[in-house]
């Protein structure tokens, strides 16, 4: 598998996590001289793989888009999204460690859409 | 290296210290292990807030394009308030209902309904309490727990009936941040008049007449036919804020994108909002359709898709027309439909170019006008 050219940012964590991604590229994309592993070994192979830190996911996000590797990161978004879901606000801030950088008047429009949204 | 297995050899060194000798402080051991587990910790999280913005668009768009519908489709709106930078993101995802056929924002419920399949609502009515509560369906059923659009609260005055509607179930007084509009009717119940709280036009306001927080946006007339009582009622309603264009073909319909009075400071209006100088086009009208009647049945009859259930006469249909010509009742789209399906429960199903407030609004007059007879 030939590198693609160097555009994105952050090459610390692709090399960090680039022998996962590239192991992950060649067990997927092996199919000229095997037959293709059956859909749930694949499902089932890529939920451990993102059974991982969060850290380590952040990581791979990066490593994925910079290496090009759209399954692999269509598969870390994935599991960012469902790692979103059903928190609220302040929730999400805490999981990810996101500042709060509303003006007053945003935060309190903000708060009223979400106990609107949470009726 | 790593800065995980840096941690960890630190952390197997001074381990391996404390076996060979007894420190002269367990404590510092204590503090260097859990300043490294908070460091660690810490860069759990630390980096996300620098996700680049194509990424977190991955991510947002995931979220939104999976929760189509409630409850789930708060995660949405729960994105969109975790920073500013999110809420840019999720505000360029999400589409308006014309478009996506979803509500997501609060804002989504003055909006034209989708284009082609209406939105199905239903209503139900708390006699007690003169109130009302819009919800969305959250199954194809008729009616469920729901997801809670609007409430309203009916009012009776010397020389009138009005109905202040919210997005706030427990608070539906007048003066209330919350209020988004309201439905007042004349002496006879045979007229009203709906008013929205927030202007439906970019620009000054189109008349000093009317107080702030007040635009009328729609004039709603019932009227007997020939058959007086026995008969169908007529209902024709002037959409003051929409202009007939608005159903041709390239016509768009006034949106609005933001509550003022969530936050005073925020205009974001002006650019989807349709021009001053339009307000002189013809207004949309909405007129129902007339029933046929029925030999054997002996009753009046609509085509209702199956969504009412129980015949009554605050049932009706609403089809756009140009008012200058005369409804083609047999070949329009329906735009509003509302009706009977149980003990205080209705359907209302809405479509371009009403929105859920304007529908709900004219859906209230039907439970209040004189002429209804049950």
């Amino acid at each position: 598998m030939t590198a693609p050219t160097m555009t994105s940012r952050s090459p610390t964590s692709t090399q960090r996590s680039s022998p996962r991604s590239l192991s992950t590229a060649r067990s997927t994309s092996s199919t000229s001289t095997a037959a293709a592993a059956p859909a749930e070994d694949l499902k089932s192979f890529d939920a451990e793989f993102v059974k991982v830190d969060r850290a380590t996911l952040f990581d791979l996000i990066l490593a994925a888009n910079y290496l090009n590797i759209k399954g692999l990161l269509d598969l870390t978004c994935q599991t960012v999204a469902d790692m979103i879901k059903d928190n609220t606000p302040e929730e999400i801030r805490k999981i990810f460690n996101i500042k709060n950088d509303f003006t007053p008047e945003e935060e309190a429009e903000v708060r009223k859409e979400n106990q609107w949204a949470f009726e | 290296m790593s800065f995980r297995s840096m941690v960890r050899e630190m952390k197997g060194e001074v381990d391996a210290i404390a076996r060979r000798r007894p420190l002269p402080s367990a404590r510092g051991v204590r503090r260097v292990a859990a300043v490294a587990t908070e460091e660690e910790a810490a860069r759990q999280g630390c980096c996300w807030a620098e996700l680049p913005p194509e990424l977190l668009r991955e991510v947002l768009a995931r979220v939104e394009a999976s929760e189509p519908r409630w409850p789930r489709r708060r995660d949405v709106v729960a994105c969109a308030g975790v920073c500013r930078t999110w809420r840019g993101v999720v505000r360029e995802i999400v589409r308006v209902p014309e478009v996506s056929g979803r509500l997501t924002f609060p804002i989504s419920l003055k909006q034209p309904g989708p284009r082609d399949a209406p939105i199905k609502c239903f209503i139900r009515r708390h006699r007690a309490t003169q109130t009302y509560f819009l919800y969305i369906g959250l199954t194809d059923a008729l009616a469920d727990t729901g997801k809670f659009l609007f409430a309203a609260r009916k009012y009776h005055r010397p020389t009138c009936t009005e109905y202040l509607i919210s997005l706030d179930k427990t608070d539906m007084s007048k003066g209330s941040q919350t209020c988004v509009g309201k439905l007042r009717s004349n002496f006879l119940r045979t007229k009203f008049t709906v008013y929205d709280a927030h202007p439906p036009h970019a620009g000054p306001v189109v008349s000093k007449r009317w107080p702030a927080g007040d635009y009328p946006v729609i004039q709603i007339n019932y009227e007997v036919n020939v058959l007086g009582s026995r008969g169908p009622r007529r209902m024709n309603c002037i959409m003051e804020s929409i202009p007939v264009s608005a159903i041709e073909q390239g016509g768009t319909a006034p949106t609005q994108t933001a509550f003022p009075f969530f936050n005073p400071k925020s205009s974001r209006m002006d650019s989807s909002i349709t021009p001053l100088s339009s307000q002189v086009e013809s207004k949309l009208v909405l007129k129902n359709k007339s029933p046929r009647w029925h030999e054997h049945l002996r009753c009046w009859c609509l085509n209702f898709h199956g969504r009412v259930t129980v015949a009554s006469v605050k049932n009706f249909q609403l089809v756009a027309s140009d008012e200058s010509a005369p409804a083609n009742e047999e070949n329009d789209d329906t735009t509003l439909q509302f009706g009977k399906i149980g003990k205080d429960l209705f359907t209302l199903d809405y479509r371009y170019p009403v929105s859920a407030f304007q529908a709900f609004a004219i859906c209230l007059s039907s439970f209040d006008t004189k002429l209804a007879r049950e």
